[in-house]
């Protein structure tokens, strides 16, 4: 059933989709980790204009599709007169989605540490900035550490919304060994190792993180 | 050092403070007494801000506390805080918890701060716990450590918001003998507290407070020997017939 000729007959179409995939997915995170911890403090800080946008932003975004997203930056950009090509819509688009989901992460982990740490350590008079980078952040990674890396192992395979805006990414050239070959199970099974690769890494990898962190506490 | 001129304060409609007056000289003990709910710690944590009054003056060594534009963490530099649940950083070990804030807000080098909190540690009596992390210690020692922590800074005032109260009993006395020798030397001291023995030994004066009000003012003798008001009397005779 699963024909091995596939993967070795194509097997450039596969290494060029996975460092797309791995492209986009870096590029989304960095980009969704920025913008996301933004966003957290945003929403925070107390300032209410500040708070309004974040909370507005993490409660559209989340609440729509991904696709609708990535569509958006795909067909609706160009009316404006910007054209960006599938790989860089779908990016953009993953990077948007994304964010909303690492915010409330991020701000999940901030929240739960402790009101008391804050107050001690603006009544020993370090400001606000001094107090949540040298006692609430601290404290907050080791809470963020579990969800954050949910989100990443999830943009990742999220990332396979690139190939309905042609996106060169892993997905996209499995459809193309598909429709090359006819093979569709084998072309979408060796899709699926690749991805493997990349996920279960990085599940592992914050098992591990998440463990030595509980150590140190 | 300071003083509280008709301070009230509001929770949306409802009123936590009424027609707060009080002056606190330097050097004095001043312990606040009363039921749970009648605004003794949201009075003790507007002194350093941590909470905001609504209306009235409130002046901490002649600066107005309640002025939007006062220097927050300058004043707070000279007011240290020891909070019920110690609130130690419990990712930094004792030493770090003492020296983070001289580090940080007051731009001491690294050796003069490490140097002052041995000096408080050994004070307090836990010096060999320099290196141990929060979690390893005591509840007594924790809030040996968050005295240390507070007087690092060398303030001025300290404030006490129910230091012993989640101590397991036989800890409150390690505590309450710290907090002694600070006052025999001369701190000025707010401290929030059930400890009537504290009250009645160290206290230079005895706030009772009760919904909110200042109830009455006096000092400790004449407090717990002869209470003026119905409603401290009470409050005295549970307390000391349970």
């Amino acid at each position: 059933m699963i024909d091995f000729s596939i993967l070795v007959n194509y097997f450039p179409y596969y290494i060029e989709g996975f460092l797309n995939t791995i492209l986009a997915s870096v590029l989304a995170l960095i980009g969704s980790f920025v913008l996301g911890s933004i966003l957290a403090v945003f929403r925070i800080t107390g300032v209410k204009p500040l708070q309004w946008i974040g909370t507005a932003y993490v409660e559209f975004v989340r609440n729509i599709p991904l696709l609708l997203i990535v569509f958006f930056f795909w067909y609706a950009l160009p009316t404006f007169g910007m054209r960006l090509d599938g790989f860089q819509a779908g990016t953009v688009g993953l990077t948007i989605y994304t964010a909303a989901f690492i915010a409330e992460a991020i701000r999940a982990g901030i929240l739960s540490v402790p009101k008391g740490q804050m107050e001690a350590a603006r009544s020993s008079g370090m400001t606000y900035v001094q107090a949540m980078l040298h006692v609430v952040l601290p404290q907050a990674i080791k809470l963020v550490i579990p969800p954050l890396s949910n989100q990443f192992i999830n943009l990742i395979k999220n990332s396979s919304v690139l190939t309905v805006v042609a996106g060169l990414d892993l997905m996209y050239f499995a459809d193309k060994v598909n429709g090359d070959s006819y093979a569709t199970v084998s072309a979408y099974v060796f899709a699926g190792l690749f991805y493997l690769v990349l996920t279960l890494p990085m599940s592992y990898g914050s098992h591990v993180l998440e463990r030595r962190l509980a150590k140190s506490s | 050092m300071i003083t509280f001129h008709e301070v009230n304060k509001f929770y949306g409609n409802f009123q936590v403070l009424t027609g707060i007056n009080l002056h606190v000289k330097p050097g004095e003990v001043v312990v606040v007494l009363g039921p749970s709910g009648s605004g003794k710690s949201t009075m003790l944590r507007c002194i350093n801000r941590l909470e905001e009054t609504s209306s009235g003056q409130l002046t901490v060594n002649g600066v107005r506390v309640d002025d939007r534009k006062t220097d927050l963490n300058k004043l707070r530099r000279n007011i240290g805080m020891v909070f019920q649940h110690f609130n130690l950083y419990p990712h930094k070990k004792v030493i770090d918890n003492i020296t983070l804030a001289p580090i940080k807000a007051l731009g001491v080098s690294k050796s003069e701060a490490h140097q002052t909190a041995m000096h408080y540690l050994e004070k307090v009596g836990i010096a060999d716990k320099a290196q141990s992390y929060p979690s390893q210690l005591s509840g007594g020692q924790q809030q040996r450590v968050a005295i240390a922590r507070g007087l690092a800074m060398k303030p001025q005032i300290m404030l006490f918001d129910e230091p012993t109260s989640a101590l397991d009993p036989e800890m409150v006395g390690e505590v309450l003998d710290v907090m002694k020798t600070l006052a025999r030397e001369g701190m000025t001291m707010v401290v929030v507290t059930h400890e009537m023995g504290f009250a009645r030994e160290v206290a230079d004066r005895v706030v009772f407070m009760d919904q909110g009000k200042i109830i009455e003012e006096a000092p400790p003798e004449q407090f717990f020997s002869a209470p003026r008001e119905e409603r401290a009397q009470l409050f005295l005779s549970r307390l000391l017939n349970h």
